[in-house]
């Protein structure tokens, strides 16, 4: 097993191994491949940001040539399709994308200052979580995931999402991460009648209540949630065995109704750092190329065929990482 | 039963009610049939004459005097405006309402504040008139509306992408299940029922969709539909040589009526009206996410937040704090013409944010002082001057919807965000409150002194 603090950045020398002997264009993905000529290139030559921008590859062989001849600090495609990438003109669509950072995400259970092997279980679990809601919520399917060296990026390529405009990003990513607290009352004809988010296993309401899940079992006493005060996070802290059983109406009561929504309202306002939301509602980001090395932490960004059973520590580390 | 048209003027019978009226010309004329049905409307107020609209043209004016006055006038008296809920008024109403559209989207197009006001008043005009049904009338009126407007009973939740796009509608509102959005009955129990525990799954039904979401989808479609409608005119016009006067001279009278609600009422609910004058900027108004960044920020959030965050805030909130409300385009220099506010009190307050963060921010990333310079409008240059003005647009205040996005750890709201959606409104509405408390002390040490 390799730790991560042992990745250290990879040497100009290591980086020319990597594109010269162990890295192939079949890593590319394939939904890359098929769509070369519409896609913006970017790269990072000296390790200071990619500042080699708007290049487009006619063929996945001149890409090839291109990695293999410059072997880049960092290589970048855009997540948007343009008539005339060379000049990012006349955008026609863009792939629905999340980032989520390992470093970012606002509840980790480890104490790490980078990265390690639980915050990136961490990241995975929300991954699957994300997935679970764009599949079952939104019915989307060509849905794709990539480990970027240091968390995940889910790339949706389903057509009915790819021209959507920043506004409608901007409202799914809320959804997906559980950003806004659902109603708890409703009205009918002649009453009021309470639902809280938990008795409704459907729509907003569920995915509300698996991200809340997810946030409270994550929790420590160190953990900053807005408006929830330490007496409280240790009451939090105390009863949470109760959410893992999904003994909902027992938690809220023994938390207290008007505190609980104190601790929702926090947890909804937390979440929106789960992904980030900057990444997604860009219409022409570009993002680290799946296949291509991530210098810093001398870590492949790889396709990740089952997200279920991925290992980055097995399945992304570059050979000459095991050599040195 | 109620016309269609009454509730979606954009329906076929609602174009087929145009299309008997044809040309222009009567539109000016008093109308005795219409001012029979005004007057006989069960509880009109028919005191004073102004009160009654006497042609199609008045009657498009009272359909946004409604709404202006709804908003802004505290002493708002509806008995005046009764006649636009009495269904026998569909013909005309239907009329002044394409009359609308087309003076505003030839006018001023689907992104002014007329447009927005059309569209509003719209929908608020809808959810009046579904009050005044009984259950079951509204219900198949509703049902009969949304059936024309959906192709079919499974609707993806993609098709609302305008609605959700314009914030007409919110998704986490709605109750979505592979992809498409329940509205029907049969579907939500199907779908659901074996997974609700403990609660009956048709109450919940009523209680999580039922008429109210059809309600909501139904009339946020219309809005939006009209919303496109005055677009298309827009577009079309800018092909065509000449617009019809009368519809010109709608638009300068709808723009009169607006200005009179301001003008007269004032502030309102914070809606379009109002109009905040530019004075010295006082910290106690700012809302917390300001105030945030002004004591400085870590490392990662401080380019966003110095730069595209708070220079326009502070710069709106100093020159032009009533930028929402009047919603014209300006330069700096339209109210800082030597740019000394700008020189003297704007930039060191931002430059002294920018020095509290962690690291300062301007010592590591100097040329972000060109981005600052770009965002107030004076191009990508290193200091304001004059003639580089225009170079690049002055930015508008980031909204409190983007500012979740893009800085989320700075969103701690207080009771008062919960009234607004950008912190410029804060800034405005509070400005009030805190300068009331100041004056209120100012009493209290004088009587000391006395």
């Amino acid at each position: 097993m390799v730790k991560i603090e042992y990745l250290t950045p990879a040497s100009p020398e290591e980086r020319k191994r990597y594109y010269r002997e162990e890295w192939n264009i079949k890593q590319v993905p394939e939904y890359i491949i098929q769509s070369i000529q519409e896609r913006e290139f970017g790269f990072d030559h000296v390790g200071r940001g990619p500042n080699d921008r708007y290049k487009v590859f006619r063929t996945p062989d001149l890409l090839k040539r291109f990695l293999k001849v410059r072997t880049p600090f960092a290589a970048y495609c855009s997540v948007a399709f343009y008539d005339k990438p060379r000049r990012r003109d006349r955008w026609t669509k863009a792939e629905l994308v999340f980032d989520v950072d390992a470093k970012d995400i606002p509840v980790r259970t480890c104490e790490c200052e980078g990265v390690c092997e639980i915050c990136l279980n961490e990241a995975r679990e929300i991954v699957l979580g994300i997935i679970d809601t764009l599949k079952g919520d939104l019915g989307l399917q060509n849905i794709h995931v990539v480990y970027s060296g240091r968390g995940y990026h889910i790339r949706v390529l389903d057509n009915d999402v790819m021209s959507v405009n920043t506004d409608v990003r901007s409202q799914i990513v809320k959804y997906l991460v559980g950003a806004d607290v659902p109603e708890n009352e409703y009205s009918l004809d002649f009453e009021k009648v309470s639902y809280e988010h938990f008795v409704i296993p459907f729509g907003y309401p569920n995915v509300f209540t698996k991200r809340v899940k997810y946030a409270i079992l994550h929790l420590n006493e160190n953990s900053e949630l807005d408006e929830v005060n330490k007496k409280l996070l240790k009451d939090v802290l105390k009863h949470r065995q109760l959410i893992e059983l999904d003994n909902w109406g027992m938690f809220k009561n023994k938390i207290g109704p008007q505190r609980y929504r104190k601790v929702i309202k926090g947890i909804a306002s937390m979440n929106m750092s789960l992904v980030d939301a900057k990444v997604s509602i860009d219409l022409k980001r570009i993002l680290r190329l799946p296949s291509s090395l991530h210098s810093m932490v001398s870590m492949k960004c790889t396709e990740v065929k089952n997200i279920e059973t991925f290992d980055p520590f097995d399945d992304a580390v570059p050979k000459f990482v095991y050599e040195r | 039963m109620v016309s269609v048209a009454f509730i979606n003027p954009l329906s076929d019978e609602g174009k087929m009610i145009v299309r008997e009226l044809g040309e222009f010309d009567g539109v000016l004329s008093e109308n005795d049939d219409l001012m029979s049905i005004v007057t006989e409307s069960r509880s009109q107020e028919i005191s004073d004459d102004s009160f009654i609209p006497r042609s199609y043209f008045d009657l498009a004016l009272k359909r946004i005097e409604w709404y202006a006055k709804k908003k802004n006038d505290r002493n708002f008296d509806h008995k005046q405006y009764d006649f636009l809920f009495n269904p026998d008024i569909n013909k005309f109403d239907v009329i002044a309402f394409f009359l609308l559209c087309q003076a505003i989207g030839v006018k001023y197009g689907p992104n002014s504040r007329e447009s927005r006001v059309l569209v509003e008043s719209q929908g608020k005009l809808i959810e009046n008139r579904l009050g005044k049904l009984s259950k079951i009338e509204r219900n198949v009126l509703v049902t009969n509306i949304l059936n024309s407007l959906l192709s079919s009973a499974h609707i993806k939740w993609t098709f609302f992408e305008d609605l959700i796009s314009s914030k007409k509608l919110k998704l986490h509102e709605l109750i979505l299940d592979s992809g498409e959005i329940i509205l029907d009955k049969d579907d939500f129990l199907e779908r659901f029922s074996h997974k609700i525990q403990g609660r009956k799954p048709e109450k919940m039904y009523e209680a999580l969709i039922g008429d109210r979401i059809k309600e909501l989808v139904m009339i946020k479609m219309v809005m939006q539909n009209t919303e496109n409608y005055i677009r298309q005119v827009g577009e079309r016009s800018n092909r065509e040589i000449e617009p019809n006067p009368i519809l010109l001279e709608l638009a300068d009278k709808i723009s009169e009526v607006l200005l009179a609600s301001v003008q007269t009422f004032g502030q309102g609910s914070g809606g379009y009206g109002g109009s905040v004058k530019a004075s010295a900027l006082n910290p106690k108004a700012f809302p917390p996410c300001v105030k945030k960044v002004m004591e400085g920020m870590k490392s990662g959030g401080r380019n966003d937040a110095i730069i595209m965050f708070l220079t326009p805030f502070i710069s709106y909130a100093r020159l032009y704090p009533a930028v929402f409300s009047e919603n014209i385009t300006k330069q700096i220099s339209d109210v800082d013409p030597t740019l000394s506010i700008i020189q003297n009190e704007i930039l060191p307050l931002i430059f002294g944010a920018a020095e509290r963060c962690s690291p300062p921010l301007f010592e590591d990333q100097p040329q972000d002082k060109v981005n600052l310079n770009a965002k107030l409008g004076f191009g990508m240059h290193q200091n304001p001057e004059l003639k580089n003005e225009g170079e690049t647009t002055w930015y508008t205040p980031m909204s409190c919807e983007k500012v979740k996005i893009h800085l989320p750890s700075l969103c701690k709201p207080d009771e008062t965000c919960k009234k607004i959606g950008n912190p410029l409104s804060y800034y405005n509405r509070k400005i009030w409150v805190v300068k009331k408390e100041s004056k209120a002390e100012s009493a209290v040490e004088e009587d000391i002194k006395d």
